[in-house]
């Protein structure tokens, strides 16, 4: 579903971010990729969501070689994952219905159809009473809870989290957690999510991929990783 | 489909209002430019319809000498006038004619009755009257008549009214130079305006991208706000140019100083005007948004 091959990433700064990474991600896992602050994350979210080109090797997602695509190209390979970000990243004219309905919209669906969809995704999410409020009348769990919402909502295969729960307090956080774990065994979205949250991982055990400067250190099949350095 | 046509443009309308104070901003920039060029519209078209008017009424008259007071030389000299590039029309008139306008000039009885005898041995010469299609060239052509056999005087408005004639022609050139450039300066301020408002909603444009929407898709919102912004920032100069064309036109009774210097009438320049006008800013609007729009969509991949 997910494959990196000797994947290097030097930023046009100088900055290099990671080096060598091989990485393979099979339909329907759940995996997080964790590090300290500047270990590459960020970067390796970046090259598989088409933000980012990677320097050298190959970045591919679901059959798509993701580094070769042309930049009007971008938008139409998202359709195909969905992504979730830290800061939600919800438009903020438009309101909770509008938002997830936009993604669907976008691929041409028919309102009927959209109308259904966004229903039964805002409760799967538990927000059906907010489809009309705006972005900023939610509380931060209430909008990543939109967010998740419309990643989801045209079911792509993989959904990527970038420190979903970054924002969120603990218990806020275990409920972010729940939902990606129904959704990864209800839908089986395979989902890669990222974060520092070492409580969290320790508590919802599942693959584990260490980063560290830019390289993998480790890929933990069990899940559960205690020592950290930071 | 028909979703496809309509979304862009109910979004863009949406747009147009829940971005109040920018579309009041850019707006406001496409009114201030219209107006001017409003003006500069009206100057420049009734100094054109000047030009043109005191062209058609400056006319060449050129005498024949006595010696050629026959049919055949008034054919021959006719048609050697007509000939010279340039010339309109060609009228003739007899020493006859020419002598019946001369008593028909003066206004008392008494002094028509004095010059009656003179129309036994008639002083007058048969006369050609001659327009020309460009007052530019008044002087050349009046030099050409002049070279035909039996032509023996040829008279013009002179040279003040080729004076007159350069002098708006110049006045006309500059003022639709000045216009010219007022417009092209007007389409990047506007471009920059819009420019701001988009670039407030940068992040708007690239979330959209992260769900998926085609550059196509993002841009054809924005393209019809610009419009929108663009056509509803036409319409006060439109308003404003048709009851001050009016007023100005009713107030000097449709001419400046002279007959010469008379104003299109409202019904034939207002049309026009309006929609010359509206369609500058729409069009101002549209290329404005679409490459603003551009330039974000490029922001991130």
């Amino acid at each position: 579903m997910i494959e990196c091959s000797h994947v290097y990433k030097k930023y046009k700064n100088g900055v290099n971010a990671l080096y060598d990474i091989n990485l393979s991600v099979e339909q329907g896992e759940f995996v997080y990729i964790i590090g300290p602050t500047g270990s590459g994350k960020s970067t390796l979210i970046k090259l598989l969501d088409g933000e980012e080109i990677p320097t050298k090797g190959k970045v591919s997602v679901v059959g798509i070689d993701v580094g070769k695509l042309r930049h009007s190209k971008v938008p139409v390979y998202r359709r195909n994952i969905g992504v979730v970000f830290q800061d939600f990243k919800l438009l903020p004219s438009k309101t909770v219905f509008e938002n997830i309905a936009y993604a669907l919209e976008v691929i041409n669906l028919p309102k009927s159809l959209i109308r259904r969809r966004v229903r039964e995704v805002m409760n799967l999410v538990g927000l059906d009473e907010k489809g009309n409020s705006f972005p900023r009348e939610l509380s931060g769990g209430q909008q990543q809870r939109v967010a998740i919402a419309r990643a989801i909502a045209n079911r792509p295969k993989v959904l990527i989290a970038d420190e979903p729960t970054g924002n969120l307090d603990p218990s806020m956080s275990d409920e972010i957690m729940a939902l990606l774990d129904k959704i990864n065994r209800e839908y089986g979205t395979t989902i890669l999510m990222v974060t520092h949250d070492l409580t969290i991982v320790n508590k919802h055990r599942k693959r584990t991929i260490v980063l560290e400067h830019g390289h993998i250190v480790a890929d933990l099949k069990e899940g559960g990783y205690v020592q950290h350095d930071q | 489909m028909i979703s496809r046509i309509w979304r862009p443009i109910k979004e863009g309308f949406l747009g147009v209002f829940r971005h109040g104070a920018m579309s009041l901003q850019s707006g406001s920039a496409v009114t201030i430019t219209l107006i001017i060029i409003s003006l500069f519209l009206i100057f420049t078209m009734n100094v054109s319809r000047f030009t043109k008017g005191i062209e058609q009424s400056v006319q060449i008259s050129a005498t024949v000498g006595y010696d050629y007071e026959s049919a055949e030389n008034e054919d021959r000299i006719s048609l050697a006038i007509q000939a010279i590039d340039g010339v309109d029309k060609v009228t003739f008139s007899s020493k006859a004619e020419e002598f019946q306008y001369y008593l028909n000039s003066f206004t008392d009885e008494r002094t028509k009755e004095a010059f009656r005898p003179f129309e036994e041995d008639n002083p007058m010469h048969d006369a050609f009257y001659v327009t020309v299609r460009d007052g530019s060239n008044l002087q050349s052509v009046a030099e050409s008549i002049k070279g035909i056999e039996g032509i023996e005087s040829v008279n013009f408005g002179g040279a003040s009214a080729i004076q007159l004639v350069n002098m708006l022609e110049s006045i006309r050139t500059g003022g639709g130079l000045l216009a010219l450039a007022l417009s092209i300066l007007a389409i990047f301020l506007i471009a920059n305006t819009i420019k701001l408002t988009i670039m407030a909603r940068a992040d708007e444009i690239a979330i959209m991208r992260n769900v998926g929407a085609r550059n196509g898709f993002i841009r054809s919102p924005f393209v019809v706000e610009g419009v929108i912004i663009g056509a509803l920032g036409a319409i006060p100069p439109i308003i404003l140019t048709y009851y001050m064309y009016r007023s100005v036109y009713k107030f000097t009774g449709g001419y400046l100083i002279s007959r010469m210097f008379s104003l299109i009438p409202p019904e034939q320049f207002l049309p026009t005007a309006c929609a010359i006008l509206l369609a500058i800013g729409v069009v101002v609007g549209l290329l404005g948004s679409f490459f603003s729009v551009g330039k974000y969509l490029r922001w991130k991949r």
